[in-house]
């Protein structure tokens, strides 16, 4: 196990693209890593770095305390789970898996006990002589994450591993994977662009953007301290409500579009006037009675999930869309008016030109 | 109204049924018709070829098995001299051979190679590499056939197996198949085996050698039935009947048979015409799944 | 190409020595020497040669004989191509449409391909023989006197005849190979919105058949100007004179029998051109096709 260690890197193609720009950040050993973003914003340029697939333009990698930018894959002591498994399709199951080790000139004993155990902890012992072409979605990806598990890498990187499978078979693989680091405990760096998988996965999530690396934190704090617009709008579902918005000579509430104006709990260190997004998440608007209202909510169309409703409409004199996401079962019909409070600290305001953060 | 429409289901169902019927059977005429076009030719050559001279002579083209089969195939295949001076058929059929294996696996060894080294590898003059070696698609043989004729007897490769199946090596078709194939394989598969530590060698022989073996099998076949059935290049290149393929033969059954002022021999040319083509379409009919794949999914 | 490369100095350049050298020796070389003496007047008895500038060229395209051949050249490939490619299309649509036997059928309709031109030229010569041919004395039924290698229109026909014969296979197999890709769930659709067959067939699934049938046409060109090359040679029996023939093969009896090099290598170079052309237009035809899939 080791960690990893970005300095500086850069990717910029021979076209002139620039893929990445400035990765800084160290992975601790035994942590587990996901990178996530939009398609095309470089967290898959990022993994193949690592994965010493891509060449570096600038900047350094080091494994376990070794620069590693100009050795070749198979030295770094890494393994790589991809998303469409790129499994030998004319190899078992177990040579699939035995592959590497035998490039590595390891005794067949020991490859053999490898496999075995792997097997044992995917659930493949009934698989190993078969082909891939045989097997369902589900089981190549773990004969997969077994060609990873048997090389008993330093770093384990996956890029976007369970989104070609279904809903269901991704909720039980995300489990499986947890489950899976937990045991190994290994440093797994984990590409996606599906922000409930870094969620519910993640250590820590370095989320990206255009290149850049827009934050690096812990799930909540993404969640709850956004840095930028960009990570607000990505974290959360549904995702969070942005209004335009001013900031009032007090310099301690915020004015709306439609003249309702928003307490602060805090003095914003900002000049009067600002212009602002104003962020706010459905599940943190509140229902309240009309003599409480800070809001007030036309209703378009209503969500019954079960155990959530989702409630689209608009503010009066406002045509910017807002949702609000109450707990359980609500008869609400569209065109009713709902009354709104949110609580001050579940504010969250962002400069309109930079879209950094203000509170 | 649910009864009329019940009542016009009950009265238009058999009538649709007899309809079918007879579209079926035409469908299956035409498609006899064309089973049998193509059939017939090569069936009264070989109706033929089981006759006596004098008597197709006399007769025309027979319609049916005669008694001399036997005799006029193994006087094809072990008789000096009907046509050719020096060679029986037993010796143009080797030679057919050896044309039809050896332009084959020539030409899939040497493209095989180069399209390795075009998909896979980033060096300094591989665009210009790939423009040279394609740019040979433009030009078939034909149409430099007589400067190749030159280049060939200055090399003095005249009647030699070199100077017959080399100069027909040199164009880009294997080549472009397996640059198409190549670039078809999924790339995760050069990255997932670069991480389990495969250099170039490595990969070819234990994966990308294994993916392309149905598509080798294809083009062997298809590459194999066109060096058989090469005619005007070993017409120029064999002058020495030793050297002549079956096709090649061919030319000299014609000539003797149009100048001769006897009785032609029919009945062993007519059997050396279907030695000639028994091979290939063995071969075409055994392994047509592969045939038609090859052909269909790299030709375009 | 990929992504991911190798890169290794020496390794690529190993690979693709073979293929170069051969390419070098025999496609470069003479396609060199075929452009360098079509300006060139060869001396009869091989005493060194003349520059003429563009004289081949002037005398090629001027002589009447030679007008006289490309138009037979362009009636043949057209009556080739088209009769080749409409049978086997039908054909092929009612291979597609039977159930039973559709197997049986394929290998029926396909196995001709294995058969060498010359070798359906000998046949030819066989069944168009003016004693012995059946097909002879079919046409004699129809008081059509039918004399092979005599009668320029009679040997023009069974050269179309043979030509035709033997592409059929190969345009079939496209042909089926591309119904067979027309999505179940296209035909489905048009069989719900169109109750008539014939404009179903014209409306939905030929257009969707339109890339294969362009790709075969240029094949079938091809294949007309330069395959029949053995066809041609026996059916004309060995005397040229006044039979009909196609451009290609008056290259090589320019350069083979009548010592003309320069005119055959200027032939050669006007025949190139004319290939390339239409080599280059199909692949920019296919690239876009590639895009747009």
């Amino acid at each position: 196990m080791a960690n990893v260690t970005l300095n500086t890197v850069r990717k910029t193609y021979p076209n002139g693209y620039k893929a990445v720009q400035g990765a800084d950040f160290k992975i601790q050993d035994g942590e587990f890593i996901v990178l996530v973003g939009p398609s095309g914003c470089g967290k898959s340029t990022l993994l193949r770095m690592i994965a010493g697939l891509e060449d570096v333009t600038e900047g350094e990698i080091s494994i376990g305390g070794t620069v590693v930018n100009d050795l070749d894959p198979a030295r770094r002591d890494i393994a790589m789970v991809f998303q469409n498994y790129a499994l030998y399709p004319h190899m078992t199951v177990r040579k699939n898996m035995a592959y590497g080790l035998k490039n590595q000139r390891m005794s067949k004993d020991e490859i053999d006990t490898r496999i075995a155990e792997a097997a044992k902890t995917l659930r493949l012992d009934e698989y190993l002589e078969r082909k891939p072409g045989q097997l369902s979605g589900g089981q190549r990806q773990r004969v997969a994450m077994g060609r990873a598990i048997v090389r008993d890498p330093k770093v384990f990187l996956f890029d976007e591993p369970l989104s070609n499978l279904d809903a269901k078979l991704r909720t039980q693989l995300r489990a499986e994977l947890k489950a899976l680091h937990k045991r190994l405990d290994g440093t797994f760096v984990y590409v996606t662009h599906d922000q409930v998988e870094a969620m519910s996965l993640a250590d820590r999530i370095i989320i990206m953007s255009a290149g850049q690396i827009e934050q690096i934190g812990s799930p909540m704090d993404l969640y709850l301290r956004p840095v930028s617009r960009f990570v607000a709008d990505f974290i959360g579902s549904p995702s969070m409500n942005i209004l335009d918005g001013v900031v009032e000579a007090d310099q301690r509430s915020v004015r709306l579009g439609n003249d309702s104006v928003l307490q602060l709990e805090h003095p914003l260190d900002a000049r009067p006037g600002t212009l602002l997004d104003v962020g706010l998440r459905p599940e943190h608007l509140m229902a309240v009675a009309p003599e409480q209202a800070q809001l007030n909510l036309t209703v378009d169309f209503v969500e019954q999930l079960g155990a959530d409703t989702v409630v689209h409409g608009k503010l009066s004199d406002n045509v910017d869309p807002l949702a609000l996401r109450l707990t359980g079962v609500h008869s609400i019909a569209p065109g009713e008016i709902l009354s709104l409070a949110c609580a001050g600290d579940t504010l969250h305001l962002f400069d309109r030109t930079t879209g950094r953060r203000l509170n | 109204m649910t009864d009329t429409h019940m009542s016009n289901v009950a009265h238009s169902a058999p009538r649709r049924k007899t309809r079918i019927h007879w579209r079926l059977l035409g469908d299956h005429l035409i498609l006899s018709a064309g089973a049998l076009l193509m059939l017939l030719p090569v069936l009264l050559t070989l109706f033929t070829a089981t006759h006596d001279n004098l008597f197709i002579h006399k007769e025309g083209v027979q319609f049916w098995f005669g008694d001399q089969g036997r005799a006029n195939f193994s006087r094809a295949m072990f008789e000096k001299g009907g046509f050719t001076q020096n060679v029986d058929g037993v010796k143009m059929l080797m030679n057919s051979l050896i044309l039809g294996i050896g332009f084959a696996v020539g030409k899939i060894v040497i493209s095989m190679m180069a399209a390795y080294a075009i998909v896979y590898f980033r060096f300094r003059f591989g665009l210009v590499a790939f423009w040279i070696i394609f740019t040979t698609l433009l030009l078939p043989l034909e149409v430099r056939i007589l400067p190749s004729y030159e280049v060939v007897q200055s090399l003095g490769l005249v009647n030699s197996y070199t100077g017959l199946i080399l100069p027909l090596v040199a164009s880009a078709t294997g080549t472009f198949y397996f640059r198409q194939f190549f670039r078809s394989v999924p790339e995760e598969l050069l990255e997932a085996a670069r991480i389990d530590g495969a250099g170039p060698f490595k990969f070819f022989v234990d994966i990308l050698f294994p993916l392309s073996r149905t598509m080798v099998a294809a083009i062997f076949i298809i590459m194999f039935v066109y060096g058989w059935n090469q005619y005007l290049w070993p017409t120029l290149m064999t002058t020495d009947e030793s050297l002549f393929t079956l096709v090649r033969g061919v030319k000299q059954i014609m000539q003797v048979w149009v100048g001769s002022s006897y009785i032609p021999d029919y009945g062993v040319a007519m059997a050396l015409a279907i030695i000639a083509m028994l091979p290939p379409v063995a071969i075409v009919i055994f392994f047509q799944n592969w045939f038609v794949k090859g052909l269909t999914e790299s030709d375009k | 190409m990929k992504r991911v490369q190798f890169s290794r100095p020496l390794f690529p350049y190993l690979l693709l020595i073979p293929q170069l050298s051969i390419i070098l020796v025999f496609f470069y070389w003479p396609a060199a020497e075929a452009i360098r003496s079509s300006f060139y007047l060869e001396d009869p008895f091989g005493f060194g040669s003349t520059f003429v500038g563009l004289d081949n060229y002037r005398d090629v395209v001027t002589g009447s004989e030679y007008a006289k051949i490309a138009r037979f050249t362009l009636l043949f490939t057209a009556l080739v191509a088209f009769f080749s490619l409409s049978i086997a299309l039908l054909l092929a649509v009612k291979a597609d449409t039977v159930l039973k036997g559709a197997k049986s059928y394929r290998i029926l309709l396909m196995w001709v391909y294995a058969i060498a031109p010359p070798v359906a030229g000998l046949m030819g010569i066989l069944l168009f023989d003016q004693r012995l041919g059946p097909i002879t004395h079919l046409a004699a039924l129809f008081g059509w006197d039918l004399k092979l290698g005599v009668d320029y229109f009679d040997t023009a026909a069974a050269m179309v005849i043979c030509s035709v014969w033997i592409q059929i296979p190969i345009n079939f197999i496209f042909f089926l190979a591309g119904l067979q890709s027309v999505p179940r769930s296209v035909r489905e659709a048009a069989l719900i919105d169109n109750p008539n067959g014939l404009s179903r067939f014209f409306s939905v699934t030929f257009p969707l058949l339109a890339p294969t049938a362009f790709f075969l046409l240029i094949i079938n060109i091809t294949y007309a100007l330069f395959d029949t090359f053995g066809i041609i040679d026996l059916l004309q029996k060995g005397e040229p004179g006044n039979n009909p023939m196609t451009l290609v093969y008056k290259v090589f009896i320019d350069g083979f029998r009548g010592n003309d090099l320069g005119g055959s290598s200027a032939q050669s170079v006007i025949l190139m051109i004319l290939v390339a052309g239409l080599t280059v237009f199909q692949f920019r035809y296919m690239e876009r096709r590639v895009h747009y899939n």
